[in-house]
């Protein structure tokens, strides 16, 4: 047990616990706030890991990003506050879902263990640094990376046009209304 | 030095979590919170291998970035989907039964 | 010279491919198919009388198939150059005669075009010393008679006409392919020369040779394939003399004669050939006899011509080489082409084809009245035209084989030819006294049975639907101008060949050859065929096809139902194709298509029972993942 051991188990219970929480509270947005606390501990572990950079995009992508939208979502789709019993499935759903997540962290363990069973690295030397991973992205890495780009422009205009196509209808609907506005205000 | 157990073992078990997170939950944004648990124990894995002494290329953390972004991507579109599905709807429930009559104005979208 | 001979062939598809480009401008369209006929004429000309034989000239090279050589060369020699000038002769007359015979056509163009590649392809078949285009030419000849027969294709009879003329030479194509290619294999090569000295399986070559002599009987019309010919008269009067006289059914002999050398070494398909020949020249010319219309009674002598051409390959001794066939293909190529387009004139004049239409119409028109007679004297077998040589020719070579040790082979032939020539003789004169005694001469007898014949007349011309109806009524209604020079030139010269076409046989080894005894034997059996003819019909104030009983000629000019025979062989099998698509799709693909059914009551099911609720699948979906990578796992322990 080092002291990298130490901190990396205090980190990851964090983790977990709040994993824990997020899909357990009854608050809905309880949940994203856990959520939260969840993805910047598995930052900190990153950091542990000896990955600065990872850890930091983590924080600015996830933390920073993909939890707002989620949240974000919730207001926009009129989350209750306060505690909500009916954010969960069925109980016979919920322990059937137990029991498939039981099943996936004991299939995960019981292969994983044994691949990293008494593997352990000197992380005060790393094998990896930050200049190497941006070396990397930008030489070996630098076709995919680019194929990333345009999956983030498709991305973009994918979940425009979806929200478009519904747009769209609602204005079939109403036709006329929009048409004379849009002439009003243009004359 | 670290024993590279202790973060294979915390990835197993976000995993676990997420999966049941997607099962147990009838919100769909919800159940989006449970597939970033997946997919951040995926990354946990990525970095964790990605420590192994020997690994070429910078795999491991160049991977873990390029799906961080992915899943950028990935929840983009799965929250304009739920969108549309709440404007449509009214709501985001999951274990509601859905209207699967034809709608005529889906012909007219195309 | 080889360049000639590639242009012969060449230069009738170019002109054909010019004239479909420019059917619009009909003077145009008229201009190029006359044209390149008349050249083609001259390039003939120039292969006949040029002394040179060259068995290897290059085409598109050899087609690479493995160890089969298939060199595509074509073939030059005296038979081929004489041959290949008198379709180009006859191809060119009927090219100018078409232009005005179908003047008032709307598609003209198209007809032109279609015969300069009917011509093309009898062309090929004539110069080619192989195989493969041999069946080219032969099925290209097939595809342009179903063309030209369908020409009015408005008319339901000239539709029927085309598709039963196309589906019955097809059957019988079925034949000359496996023939061909038994041949080939035999030979291992396509090569004419190679299979003609080829030295292997006599079963491969008796295979081959009877599969030829059927896809032969289809084209030339031999029994029982016949009837299609008599329908093809539904075809325009240039159509009619361009299958009948030079081309199409006559390049069944041509194959045969070309094959010659192996046809005397094998029994078995010369004695069918014999068989089929001596059959179909007593029946057709029996059944010319009765016929009511004009056009169909000449399609009936081309039938009995054919197969007197067809006996000479089938009963020549083997020394005396295939030459009294062609010999009488070409003769037969003369006055036939002249008999048709006289009488396409005569019913321009007459306003249809039919006995009682034509009947006595001769008489007053001065160039075609001679035309006629001369024809009906060829065909009949008059010296000195061309038809008494070519047939006394046959006659002569079947007797050889005859007495040279034929046996039963050719003493049939030799009989059926006798028999033959009596009945030529007297349809001939029937025809000669029906369309030359004047109306006025039969109107003026007191005759026994008007009102029965009158009747039985019109209902026979009815049914027999004369050929060219169509024709003549646009013409009748329009008002057809007067015959063209060219075309009239035509006739005429069509007609001096008939009598001067003897010379060009001479240049044929075995070409003339007639004996003293049989030509005199055959003489007087004209002589008095056609005055039992011209007896019994009150010196042709009477048909003589009216003094048999009614029993017997209705189905005689309906051709004994043999068209009804045919409708049942297409219908049995229809039928057992019927019988087998039930057999394959009801017993043989009933397990694969369980299986297919289960299946879709397996998702039908299934569909009942989905909700399409989101979470209940992300469940069953989840479940499923899991399983798998459980499984997986394990497996890969």
């Amino acid at each position: 047990m080092t002291t990298r051991d130490i901190v990396f188990a205090a980190v990851g219970v964090v983790t977990a616990l709040s994993a824990l929480l997020s899909v357990t509270t009854k608050h809905v947005v309880h949940a994203a706030l856990w959520l939260l606390v969840s993805l910047g501990s598995l930052a900190g572990a990153y950091l542990v890991l000896g990955q600065e950079l990872v850890g930091l995009v983590q924080l600015l992508v996830y933390v920073g990003a993909i939890v707002v939208l989620v949240l974000f979502a919730l207001m926009l789709t009129r989350a209750p506050i306060g505690p909500h019993a009916e954010i969960d499935t069925p109980w016979w759903q919920r322990v059937a879902g137990a029991v498939l997540g039981g099943a996936t962290t004991a299939l995960l363990a019981s292969l994983l263990l044994p691949l990293f069973s008494g593997v352990s690295v000197d992380l005060d030397t790393p094998t990896t640094t930050t200049p190497q991973v941006a070396q990397a992205i930008f030489g070996t890495w630098v076709w995919p990376f680019e194929l990333l780009s345009v999956l983030l422009l498709v991305a973009l205009i994918g979940a425009f046009a979806v929200s478009r196509l519904v747009l769209r209808r609602d204005a079939d609907e109403r036709a006329p209304v929009p048409a004379a506005a849009a002439t009003g205000d243009r004359g | 030095m670290i024993h590279l157990s202790l973060p294979a073992a915390l990835a197993a078990l976000l995993a676990g979590i997420g999966v049941y997170g997607v099962l147990a939950r009838r919100n769909a944004v919800l159940v989006l919170i449970g597939v970033e648990l997946v997919l951040n124990a995926a990354n946990l894995l990525l970095v964790t291998a990605g420590s192994r002494p020997g690994t070429q290329l910078s795999a491991g953390p160049v991977l873990t970035l390029f799906v961080i972004t992915i899943a950028a991507a990935e929840i983009t579109v799965a929250l304009a989907i739920i969108l549309v599905m709440f404007r449509k709807a009214g709501h985001i429930d999951l274990t509601a039964v859905p209207d699967l009559t034809d709608d005529p104005a889906d012909e007219g979208v195309s | 010279m080889s360049w000639i001979v590639r242009m012969i062939v060449v230069l009738p598809a170019l002109a054909a491919l010019v004239g479909l480009l420019c059917r619009r401008q009909r003077l145009l369209a008229a201009g190029v198919a006359i044209s390149v006929s008349s050249y083609v004429a001259v390039l003939a000309l120039i292969q006949w009388v040029a002394p040179s034989r060259s068995a290897d000239i290059d085409t598109i090279g050899a087609l690479p198939l493995g160890d089969l050589s298939v060199p595509l060369h074509l073939l030059s020699d005296r038979v081929s150059g004489l041959v290949s000038f008198v379709v180009a002769l006859v191809v060119l007359g009927i090219q100018v005669f078409t232009a005005w015979y179908l003047r008032d056509d709307a598609r003209y163009g198209q007809f032109a075009a279609t015969v300069s590649l009917f011509a093309a392809g009898m062309l090929l078949l004539v110069q080619a010393g192989d195989l493969v285009p041999v069946l080219v030419g032969w099925e290209i000849m097939g595809w342009c008679s179903w063309l030209l027969i369908g020409h009015d294709s408005e008319r339901h009879a000239a539709r029927r006409a085309a598709y039963k003329a196309f589906l019955v030479t097809r059957v019988a194509d079925i034949g000359m392919v496996v023939g061909i290619v038994a041949l080939s294999v035999r030979a291992r090569s396509t090569d004419l020369m190679a299979v003609l000295t080829a030295t292997g399986s006599s079963t491969l070559l008796t295979v081959g040779l009877v599969g030829v002599v059927v896809g032969v009987a289809g084209k030339s019309g031999l029994v029982p394939f016949h009837d299609w010919l008599p329908d093809a008269m539904e075809g325009p009067t240039p159509a009619s003399a361009l299958i009948h006289a030079a081309t199409m059914v006559a390049a069944g002999t041509y194959v045969v004669a070309r094959l010659f050398a192996l046809y005397a070494e094998d029994d078995a398909a010369r004695t069918l050939l014999a068989v089929l020949a001596a059959v179909t020249m007593v029946y057709a010319a029996l059944l010319a006899l009765a016929q009511t219309d004009l056009k169909r009674m000449l399609a009936y002598s081309t039938l009995s011509q054919i197969a007197i051409m067809l006996s000479a390959l089938a009963a020549a001794p083997a020394e005396l080489g295939p030459g009294a066939g062609i010999s009488h293909l070409l003769g037969h190529a003369f006055f036939k082409a002249l008999l048709f387009l006289g009488a396409g004139w005569l019913s321009v004049l007459a306003g249809g084809t039919a006995i009682a239409a034509v009947r006595g119409r001769l008489r007053p028109t001065g160039a075609l009245r001679w035309s006629m007679g001369i024809g009906l004297a060829a065909l009949a077998g008059v010296p000195p035209l061309v038809g008494f040589f070519s047939k006394d020719t046959v006659i002569d070579a079947a007797l050889e084989g005859a007495t040279g040790g034929g046996g039963f082979r050719a003493w049939l032939v030799v009989v059926a030819l006798f028999v033959t020539v009596v009945l030529t003789a007297a349809y001939c004169a029937r025809a000669w006294l029906l369309l030359d005694t004047p109306v006025a001469a039969t109107s003026a007898l007191p005759d026994s049975e008007p009102a029965l014949v009158a009747a039985e007349e019109v209902a026979v011309v009815t049914t027999a639907d004369s050929a060219d109806d169509a024709e003549v009524e646009r013409v009748h209604a329009h008002g057809h101008a007067a015959i063209t020079l060219p075309a009239a030139l035509v006739v005429s010269v069509l007609a001096a060949l008939t009598v001067v076409g003897t010379l060009f046989l001479t240049s044929l080894s075995g070409g003339v050859h007639v004996g003293v005894l049989s030509a005199l034997l055959s003489l007087l059996l004209v002589a008095g065929g056609a005055y039992a003819v011209w007896f019994l019909s009150d010196r042709g104030r009477v048909d003589v096809a009216d003094l048999v009983p009614d029993r017997l000629r209705e189905p005689a000019v309906r051709g004994f139902g043999v068209d009804t025979a045919y409708v049942g062989v297409g219908r049995a099998v229809t039928a057992l194709a019927r019988v087998v698509v039930a057999l394959d799709r009801d017993v043989v693909d009933a397990y694969p298509r369980a299986t297919a059914v289960v299946a879709r009551a397996a998702g039908r099911a299934g569909e009942r029972g989905h909700r399409g609720v989101p979470s209940l699948s992300l469940l069953s979906l989840l479940v499923g993942v899991v399983l798998v990578a459980v499984l997986g796992v394990t497996a890969w322990r």
